[in-house]
């Protein structure tokens, strides 16, 4: 009854603020509430008011935003008459209106996040039994090797927890391929991935035939396991050791529960970060859905399954015959098949595994688009809005999930406008100068106003619109293939063990080149045109001002593709951990200062070694956590810096046994705590100014590094198109 | 062209020697066809078969001989100036079936600017659409006369549709400024019907009121000669009649004149009117016709003493007198419900305006447009609307003009079309792209601030730069080549507006008559004396209220304020006699009562206190904050049109209005106590000049400009001065609907614009703390 009156209450007062807003004002009159409106929304910034005012300054931006929708659709549109104007405008408008859809529906799901769960450790003595699915497809070993030791090494009772390495680069299918090349290959992974899951005491599992991808596989292992619940990593997401405590407890509280779901934390860059060299300092783009958006799905109980760092429960999985293969994106699909059926889903908001993502763009891209891909085919074949059994508030979070990744389309028109005014002259939006002040500069403050107050702390200014740039230029194809063949994609895995060893072009780069010669000659022509014809200056101005930063975002793309060369592989995570070096059978006294999937960076206390001929062995004598018996991990120096008593000395891990692989995971994987830390010493807002200046100044660093690499690279792009590899 | 000039040859040396010889040294057209025919009337010979249309000699009617023949003059509005590069005006005049058939000529007489290129410049005359004169302008030394012969048969009775048009060229020069010295002045005294007779003076039936006409100012005025004036029951029935006449003539500037006992001698545009029992008329008339001694009689009588028309209503009584005159008034009468389509202004301008009450497209053939193909550099075209007077959009209504034109490939970027509504620009559309272009159905949005309530004229305006305009090379202005072309199947679409009546509103008044035209009951009027002066004033401003209005207005005379309660009333009389309740309804000092007239020693009443404020505040402008916030005032002022004093939450109080002593009529509007009346007061400080002031006011020129709340004409300067309304409230005039309310509340908004942007402050912040509340609990929470 309460809840009745308070939805009529906020019925009459939205349909209060429509009626206001969709009033035919005068300019004048938007002006000022414009100014009001923007100087209310900043001043509740500047005080950083959070709760109701949070609401409140969200409320505003969307009255403006509102006002902007209905000047939009009353007031701009060309004359339907002249075809040459309104096709192309309307097109833009639709992208706007979509890009306000979206803005409603993200509205919608992170106007109040749920706030991150207290931990919820499983209750002592009441563990269900657990199968962890590690699927794989043609990950190297040594790869699944720290995955596998480090899901073995869970904090988990023994006889509850099987661990599962679901293979399927070495099905039967494979081994006898007609492909001879193949075939050895698979024969070779099957014997040896059998041996290293013996060593690790690790279930290895096959089938017979490549049938549903991922899907099929998971399937697959659910057929010969019965554990109580699932827990799903990709081969190369490698758990805490209190993965399991910390989620399985969920269960015991609702038995409707299907899903815990957790965040991916990467070890690694992606290649937008380490091209720009924002990973260190700048939250990175998945904390935006990981931070936020799943909070906020979580609100409403539509946090969905990311295909890995998640546990299911198999009763569950039954009930619609296990993981669903319809789409390439198994794991969202899944998620409203079970959504629908009145399963509930939690989202724990800790990092709680470790995983890498695609070091290069090409491989980045194909991620993406496989993703799109994967969510166009939901759209088609579930249309979440309409799917029977969804709550509301469900099908609108699926609904924002999906039609997120049409906006390629929307993007290809900010960026194509402009020029349809600039080259052909043609008039797409009518409006005065006063009115665009008055309208649509208001509606981009607000929106960028907005953004920040949603996602501040976690996406920056400019960097969704540069992300969605740099995606956009290959995703658009591939988003179109999908919507006409939505059941041409297949499944692609994602390589993401790959590096970047000398700095060059991605070979995927040269559209990007292409579009920014165009935005540099619309520049050119909007200079041309503001002296040549100045009686139509203020609008030349305007639309040229919008190229600009259409420009601005591509300078920064060309940053993007131009990889750079790094000597380290992996990325390295600092730990801080003390040891002892061991030397030619003598023991010092060290601290563990960073390590990696390869290797780790010592601090040893010794006078008297001296520098160090690379390749001689060493040892590393540490406690794993959770075990009061010290263990020795071999390792091979790499180089040693010699500062005073101090000895810093690189080293690659010599593993031998499947043990040592177990350390290795100790080292990196163990303490999930370090992962917490590292995000939040990314997070925090700059601000609108701030963040504005700070990309700017960025964009125009990249542009030139893009084009210096495009002009001493041109040579030796051949080369470099062979992606090395960098763990062999 | 030639022919204008032999007239004045011929007015000049009255002789009988060698026209064509004497004409020679005058001719400035060499280029002129040697063997075209010097003396051939622009007419066509066939179908003319009065001898007067013979080509032979110099035509009679300036013969001072023929002075005394009956002449119509025909400019609606006095002096008519054709300005700019293209300009018509067509209107209509009414003859009588006489005058129809005995018309024989068009006379004009013009001036035109000596930069206006006779070789290029032309002058167009038609008459019920049939074109009978087209001809060079060249007349720029003294006003020279045409006689046009009309075809037997051209002119109908009722209505004949004149039109006039000039296509003028600059003789040298090729800018846009140009084209300003550019008119033709058309002299109302020369410009006249002539016929053959004096015959077509005399009017028969009651219809024939309509013809009667204007003088050489343009002026139509109704003499009463009402020897029982001053009886109390003659006032309702004469101002029936005035308003019967009003309505009936329906001419631009009407003024009406009460006598005892003076009849004035007859004059071209004014039309006797003798009202009285056949005993109280016999002084004037000694000869009533038969019948009109026993019952009552309305209809005209020829005076014998000036061998003109006189209208006589007459009966044995004052009721037979009243039922006399609804004879005259009742077909003016219309049921009261009945919704005009148009306001007729035909007498002024053809066609009528149509009344727009809510969405309507108009074709532009529909308002009187015609497609024109334009070779200058200024096209000017115009046409009329009507609104009714609960309009309330002004402050954020935008009309739309869907614009089929055209221009060519010569004009550059940078050309503009302008709308003006009643002469207050309203939108610009610059022409941005070069080559040439069709626009079709180009919306043009034209803001709805310069609208009043009544008939309103919008202008389209095509400003046309060229390189050769920019060269101008002789022969430039000339150039035949069309380089705008404006077709009638533009639109004009008034979208639905906000509707209801408000209070004090004079342009409403003015424009519509409202809302004493719609009232049910009669409506009281309050005179301090019933004299000659005030009932002149009264039955003029009545009779445009009745023009206004389309219909005679019911009234009833009260001799006491008190009998008016709160009913919608009128006051009429001089400022000294007004009850005191006027002054505060009306918020009018009430010392005007006894300072207001004209002041003797002719000194300035103190120094006005905002001007010299904003006169100090320049002199002492400097400061680098001060000069930036000045900066940015104007910057808003001339962008956005924003002001300090526009940004206010509500309408400020208005202050006590104390007429000037130049001022020498007063029209104010206020609320009844209650609110619910609307009273308006017409005073003067004397009898005198509240007729003569009432009489100005209610020209055409002066009349548009009534509004606000309080307006004032000064005799000195001829001039109107307005004080606008600030505080007002509503009266609906519509059935309560949620659209016409959105809109006035648009309207209120945008007048008022703080209080939008407060109004949304508020209403969002409520809408945060629901979405808050909702939000806490729907939903997963913790």
């Amino acid at each position: 009854m309460r809840k009745a009156g308070i939805i009529i209450f906020w019925a009459i007062a939205s349909l209060c603020v429509i009626a206001l807003v969709t009033l035919p004002i005068n300019l004048q009159t938007q002006l000022i509430a414009s100014i009001a409106v923007v100087t209310f929304m900043a001043v509740i910034k500047i005080l950083r008011a959070e709760g109701t005012w949070r609401l409140t300054a969200l409320a505003f931006g969307t009255a403006i935003v509102m006002r902007y929708v209905y000047w939009r659709t009353t007031s701009t549109l060309p004359p339907i008459n002249q075809l040459e104007n309104f096709i192309p405008g309307f097109l833009l408008y639709l992208a706007e209106m979509y890009s306000v859809m979206m803005l409603a529906l993200s509205l919608f799901v992170v106007s109040m996040p749920l706030p991150s769960r207290p931990s919820r450790a499983a209750s002592p003595g009441n563990y269900p039994s657990v199968d962890v699915f590690v699927p794989t497809y043609n990950e190297d070993a040594q790869l699944l090797a720290n995955t596998l030791a480090a899901a073995k090494a869970m904090d988990y009772p023994a006889d509850k927890l099987t661990v599962w390495l679901l293979d399927d680069g070495g099905t039967l299918q494979k081994r006898t391929s007609a492909n001879l090349l193949e075939d050895q290959l698979a024969k070779a992974r099957h014997q040896e991935l059998q041996i290293l899951c013996a060593d690790l005491d690790v279930r290895y599992l096959t089938r017979d035939r490549n049938e549903h991808a991922k899907a099929g596989n998971l399937n697959n292992g659910m057929q010969h396991s019965q554990g109580e619940l699932l827990a799903v990593f990709d081969a190369d997401h490698a758990p805490a050791r209190d993965f399991l405590l910390e989620t399985v407890g969920y269960f015991e509280d609702d038995p409707k529960l299907f899903l815990v779901q957790t965040p991916h934390f990467f070890l690694n860059p992606d290649p937008v970060e380490r091209n720009l060299r924002t990973f260190e300092k700048m939250p990175s783009e998945n904390e935006m859905f990981y931070g936020i958006i799943q909070r906020g799905l979580d609100k409403w109980n539509a946090s969905f399954f990311c295909g890995s760092a998640a546990v299911l429960r198999r009763q569950a999985l039954n009930q619609t015959g296990g993981f669903s293969g319809v789409s390439i994106t198994e794991d969202c699909e899944t998620a409203i098949d079970l959504h629908a059926k009145g399963w509930n889903s939690v989202y724990v908001d800790r990092p709680l595994i470790a995983g890498l993502q695609p070091a290069t763009f090409a491989s980045f891209i194909g991620q993406r688009s496989r993703w799109a891909q994967g969510m166009m085919q939901i759209l088609r074949f579930k249309f979440p809005i309409l799917k029977r059994g969804l709550s509301i508030p469900q099908r609108l979070c699926y609904m924002s999930s999906t039609l997120f990744w049409l906006f390629p389309f929307p993007r290809t028109i900010f960026l194509f406008a402009p020029l349809c005014y600039l080259f052909f002259d043609l008039e797409i939006f009518t409006a005065s100068g006063g009115e665009f002040l008055g309208y649509t500069l208001a509606y981009m403050v607000v929106n960028l106003m907005m953004q920040n107050y949603l996602y501040g702390s976690f996406r920056w200014p400019w960097i969704s619109e540069l992300y969605e740039y740099v995606q956009t230029v290959h995703l658009l194809p591939a988003v179109i293939s999908a919507i006409l063949n939505p059941r041409k994609p297949s499944f692609k895995v994602t390589a993401k063990d790959e590096s970047v060893l000398v700095s060059r072009l991605s070979e995927i780069s040269r559209p990007f080149f292409i579009i920014f010669g165009v935005l540099v000659l619309a520049l050119i022509v909007t200079v041309y045109r503001v002296y040549t014809e100045p009686y139509k200056a203020d609008v030349t101005l305007v639309v040229g001002g919008w190229n600009l930063l259409n420009l601005i975002l591509a300078g920064c793309a060309l940053g993007v593709v131009s990889e750079r060369g790094e000597l380290s592989a992996t990325r390295r995570v600092k730990v801080t951990r003390r040891c002892e070096f061991g030397l030619d059978d003598k023991w010092y006294s060290a601290t563990i200062d960073d390590v990696s999937v390869n290797g780790a960076r010592v601090n040893v206390y010794a006078k008297t070694i001296g520098s160090l001929p690379v390749d001689t062995r060493g040892l590393i004598r540490f406690k794993p956590h959770g075990s009061n018996i010290e263990e020795i991990l071999p390792v091979a120096i790499r180089n040693t810096q010699v500062d005073g008593d101090i000895i810093t000395i690189g080293c690659q891990y010599l593993p031998e046994v499947a043990h040592h692989h177990s350390l290795v995971a100790d080292l990196i994987f163990a303490n999930s705590q370090q992962w917490t830390e590292f995000q939040r010493s990314r997070r925090g807002n700059p601000g609108l100014f701030r963040g504005t200046f700070w990309f700017f100044g960025l964009a125009f660093y990249q542009t030139t590094r893009g084009l210096a690499y495009f002009f001493s690279n041109r040579g030796s792009s051949d080369k470099a198109r062979k992606p090395a590899r960098a763990n062999k | 062209m030639i022919r204008s000039l032999f007239l004045i040859v011929a007015l000049l040396i009255l002789s009988g020697t060698s026209l064509r010889a004497q004409n020679l040294p005058f001719d400035m057209t060499p280029e002129r066809p040697a063997d075209s025919p010097a003396l051939v009337s622009p007419t066509p010979e066939q179908g003319t078969n009065t001898p007067a249309s013979q080509p032979v000699t110099v035509t009679p009617d300036v013969e001072p001989a023929e002075v005394q023949a009956f002449q119509r003059y025909i400019l609606p509005n006095g002096n008519l100036g054709l300005n700019g590069e293209f300009e018509n005006l067509t209107w209509s005049v009414y003859l009588t079936p006489q005058q129809a058939a005995d018309g024989t000529k068009l006379n004009i007489g013009y001036q035109n600017s000596i930069f206006v290129a006779p070789e290029t410049s032309r002058l167009s005359i038609e008459v019920n659409n049939t074109k009978i004169a087209d001809e060079a302008i060249r007349s720029s030394e003294s006003i020279s006369e045409r006689s046009l012969d009309l075809p037997k048969g051209l002119l109908k009775p009722g209505a004949n549709l004149i039109r006039m048009q000039t296509s003028q060229r600059h003789r040298t020069d090729c800018s846009v400024q140009s084209t300003y010295e550019l008119w033709s002045n058309i002299d109302a005294e020369k410009t006249y019907i002539s016929f053959a007779d004096n015959t077509s003076r005399s009017l028969q039936s009651l219809d024939d009121i309509k013809a009667v006409g204007v003088n050489e100012e343009g002026r139509t005025r109704f003499n009463f000669v009402v020897p029982a004036l001053e009886q109390p029951g003659a006032t309702i029935p004469l101002m029936r009649l005035s308003q019967g006449l009003a309505v009936l003539a329906d001419m631009p500037n009407q003024s009406f004149s009460f006598s005892r006992n003076t009849m004035t001698a007859p004059a071209p545009g004014e039309m006797t009117v003798l009202v009285g029992t056949p005993a109280e008329l016999l002084p004037y008339l000694p000869s009533l016709p038969i019948g009109a001694a026993g019952s009552a009689f309305a209809g005209f009588v020829t005076d014998p003493a000036t061998g003109s028309p006189v209208l006589v209503v007459t009966g044995a009584s004052w009721q037979a007198i009243q039922a006399a005159i609804e004879s005259i008034v009742a077909p003016t009468e219309t049921a009261a419900p009945v919704r005009r389509e148009v306001i007729t202004t035909q007498r002024w301008r053809s066609p009528d305006a149509p009344f727009l009450f809510s969405d309507t497209r108009l074709g532009f053939s529909q308002l009187g447009l015609r497609t024109e193909e334009f070779s200058g550099r200024r096209f000017r075209s115009d046409f009329t609307i009507a609104v009714p007077s609960d309009f309330y959009a002004s402050s954020y209504g935008e009309a739309v003009i869907l614009l089929d034109a055209a221009y060519a490939s010569t004009v550059l970027p940078g050309s503009h079309i302008d709308v003006y509504v009643n002469g207050s620009i309203a939108s610009t559309v610059p022409i941005t792209s070069s080559g040439g272009g069709i626009l079709r159905h180009l919306p043009i949005n034209v803001t709805m601030r310069h609208f009043r309530p009544g008939v309103n004229t919008i202008a389209i305006e095509a400003i046309l730069a060229t390189k050769d305009d920019a060269v101008c090379a002789p022969g430039t202005t000339g150039l035949e080549a069309p380089r705008f072309a404006l077709f009638d199947t533009s639109e004009f679409h008034m979208p639905d507006f906000a509707r209801i009546g408000q209070l004090p509103n004079l342009a409403g008044t003015a424009g519509t008559g409202a809302p004493y035209g719609r009232n049910g009951t009669p409506t009281p009027i309050f005179m301090d004396r019933i004299d000659d002066d005030t009932l002149s004033a009264a039955a003029t401003f009545l009779g445009r209220l009745a023009v206004g209005a389309g219909r005679p207005v019911a009234i009833e005379t009260v001799a006491s304020p008190a009998l008016i309660g709160n009913r919608n009333a009128i006051f009429i009389g001089s400022i000294s006699q007004m009850p005191q309740m006027v002054f505060t309804q009306m918020n009018i000092d009430e010392a005007s009562r006894n300072t207001w007239g004209p002041d003797p020693g002719g000194q300035a009443n103190g120094v006005d206190t905002q001007t010299a404020l904003d006169e100090w505040r320049s002199k002492l402008r400097g400061g680098l904050w001060s000069e930036q916030i000045n900066a940015l005032e104007n910057w808003a002022k001339q962008n956005f049109d924003i002001t300090l004093s526009s940004l206010r939450f509500a309408p400020v109080s208005e202050s006590n209005f104390m007429p000037s002593s130049e001022a020498s009529l007063l029209v104010a509007q206020g609320p009844s106590p209650d609110g619910t009346g609307n009273w308006t007061l017409v005073a003067a400080p004397t009898g005198k000049d509240l007729h003569e002031g009432m009489v100005a006011m209610s020209a055409q020129g002066f009349w548009e400009q009534l509004g606000g709340r309080v307006t004032t004409y000064e005799q000195g300067t001829k001039t109107v001065q307005t004080v606008p309304v600030t505080t007002f409230s509503f009266l609906p005039t519509q059935p309560a609907s949620f659209f016409n309310y959105r809109l006035i509340a648009a309207n209120w908004l945008s007048t008022n614009i703080l209080s939008y942007a407060v109004l949304l402050v508020i209403l969002v912040l409520i809408l945060g703390l629901a979405t808050a509340s909702l939000l806490g609990n729907l939903g997963r929470r913790q």
